[in-house]
């Protein structure tokens, strides 16, 4: 399973590290594996890293040789043997899939074939992966929707979808961390703020850690949302030990 | 402290960018013409790192209620200062209660004014780029203050003056790297991108630019994978899209070029209507 990386360059000042074309968590895990030897091995020469399902990018400060310092990357991750225990964690994500958010559950249902109750207990029973974070910022790669759920994205994307949404789109679930336009459909939302610049650190999830959603009421959606403005609120999550 | 009189089309304090944040998301930003915004923190003796004010196509007007100096630089903006021109690319000493105007952009789209000691606007995650969803003011407004860092330079430093190429500006041509996606075109798209001249659509912005004239082109998804300023996009139908300061930081669209760090200086001087052409080039190791 364990494929060598290819090497790419990606412009003057950054580079790929690319592994097989495929969306599956053992790539991913190398991905990450690799991200921290180089955040370990080599800030001295790399700004940031930023992974995403098979591809580590790479980029470099601007007066570092990029060949150069690939070619000690390749070396140094051939003989790198070790599984650093990353401290990941299960979040839980409370969503409200109540009618007042839920705009395109009726979609969802014709389309799935599913009543409300299964969608939503389809969507909270599972455990998806962060892969990594992209488009907005905070916003979340999720992987393992269950495939009954997978519903078409809108023919036309909404102008404005609400901070806090909860959507299915095509194959992918994911939480939109700020109000913008999409083309997912929205099936509940979270008080929770995805992305906090206050915050300790600002998004709730990071590459690696899993997401649960946990189905609340109306009423707790309020509760919640006026602990998280009053900073009181202590989101649900424990390290993982795998 | 500089008072906005009036705002002009669009403009916005940026810096080098903010670094270190990519992994969440969150774009880099920063000047667009990274080149014009450095010439003028030069010319005042500034740190590279001092942030400027971006002016777009049409110029604000500024009040200032304090002495300093200022240059200004990029686009062929033609400034005031009580009414009487000033030069650009040169070092320009500013009084209390001067008032300078910029007027419109003769060449070119974006000019940069650098004051000495760089503006003092909010820091967010390290950088003072104006973004919205990061920075609380996200572009010039009228009756905006805007705080200046003090320097005990101002009075003690001759003039300075650079002549500027006009190449800069008009020249087609973008240098660029193959992308990561590039091989998988077909042979005859590949030729296609250097010999087509393409033309700059009106839609650009600091997100992206977008050129037409590749329609016969296109190319499938990929897999959503890191993206950079400069990585120019083509998408299943042919648009051609060109990622600027402010893009997102992750897509799923085909890398098919790499744009220099020069070009992306140059594509950001084009307007709507412009033409440019690619030239692929080998990379510097």
């Amino acid at each position: 399973m364990k494929t060598a990386p290819l090497y790419i360059r990606y412009g003057e000042h950054a580079a790929l590290v690319r592994w097989e074309a495929v969306i599956d968590p053992m790539i991913h895990h190398e991905v990450l594996r690799l991200r921290h030897f180089i955040s370990e091995k080599f800030s001295e020469e790399i700004i940031e890293t930023v992974p995403a399902y098979h591809e580590l990018a790479l980029y470099f400060k601007p007066n570092v040789s990029v060949s150069e310092v690939l070619k000690k990357i390749k070396r140094g991750y051939k003989i790198y043997s070790e599984h650093p225990s990353e401290v990941n964690f299960n979040v839980k994500i409370p969503v409200c899939y109540d009618e007042k958010f839920a705009l395109d559950m009726e979609r969802v249902v014709t389309h799935t074939g599913l009543s409300k109750a299964e969608i939503i207990a389809k969507h909270t029973e599972t455990t998806y992966k962060v892969y990594f974070l992209g488009f907005l910022p905070g916003f979340p790669y999720l992987g393992g929707l269950d495939t009954h759920l997978a519903t078409p994205r809108l023919e036309s994307p909404r102008e404005y979808i609400e901070k806090g949404a909860v959507a299915i789109g095509g194959n992918q679930t994911g939480i939109y961390p700020s109000a913008s336009p999409g083309g997912w459909n929205i099936i509940g939302q979270t008080p929770l703020q995805m992305f906090d610049l206050q915050g300790s650190q600002i998004t709730i999830l990071r590459s690696g850690d899993f997401v649960q959603f946990v189905a609340i009421s109306a009423q707790e959606f309020i509760w919640i949302e006026e602990k998280v403005a009053s900073n009181s609120y202590i989101i649900e999550k424990e390290v993982r030990h795998d | 402290m500089i008072k906005v009189i009036s705002a002009g089309i669009l403009s916005s304090i940026q810096d080098v960018g903010r670094y270190g944040y990519r992994d969440s998301g969150v774009p880099i930003s920063g000047s667009m013409d990274a080149y014009a915004a450095q010439l003028a923190n030069r010319l005042l003796g500034n740190h590279q790192d001092a942030a400027l004010l971006e002016i777009t196509l049409i110029g604000p007007v500024l009040e200032f209620r304090e002495p300093t100096a200022i240059a200004i630089t990029g686009a062929g903006f033609t400034p005031t200062i009580n009414n009487r021109e000033i030069p650009l690319n040169t070092r320009i000493w500013i009084e209390k209660g001067d008032e300078l105007r910029f007027g419109l952009a003769a060449y070119g789209l974006r000019g940069y004014l650098g004051v000495m000691g760089g503006f003092a606007t909010e820091v967010v995650l390290g950088s003072r780029s104006q973004y919205t969803g990061i920075t609380k003011s996200t572009s010039l407004k009228k009756g905006d203050l805007l705080p200046i860092l003090s320097s005990d330079k101002v009075g003690k430093i001759t003039t300075a003056s650079v002549k500027e190429r006009m190449e800069h500006f008009n020249s087609k041509e973008l240098i660029c790297y193959k992308g990561p996606e590039f091989e998988l075109l077909p042979k005859h798209i590949q030729k296609l991108l250097e010999t087509q001249v393409l033309e700059v659509s009106s839609k650009s912005n600091r997100m992206a630019y977008l050129l037409t004239g590749l329609e016969k082109a296109s190319a499938e998804e990929i897999i959503s994978a890191a993206v950079q300023p400069g990585t120019v996009q083509l998408t299943p139908s042919g648009q051609c899209i060109v990622l600027m300061r402010d893009a997102q930081t992750t897509g799923g669209y085909a890398r098919i070029l790499q744009l220099s760090e020069r070009a992306m200086h140059r594509l950001s001087q084009r307007r709507g209507g412009d033409h440019v052409q690619f030239r692929i080039s080998d990379l510097p190791l």
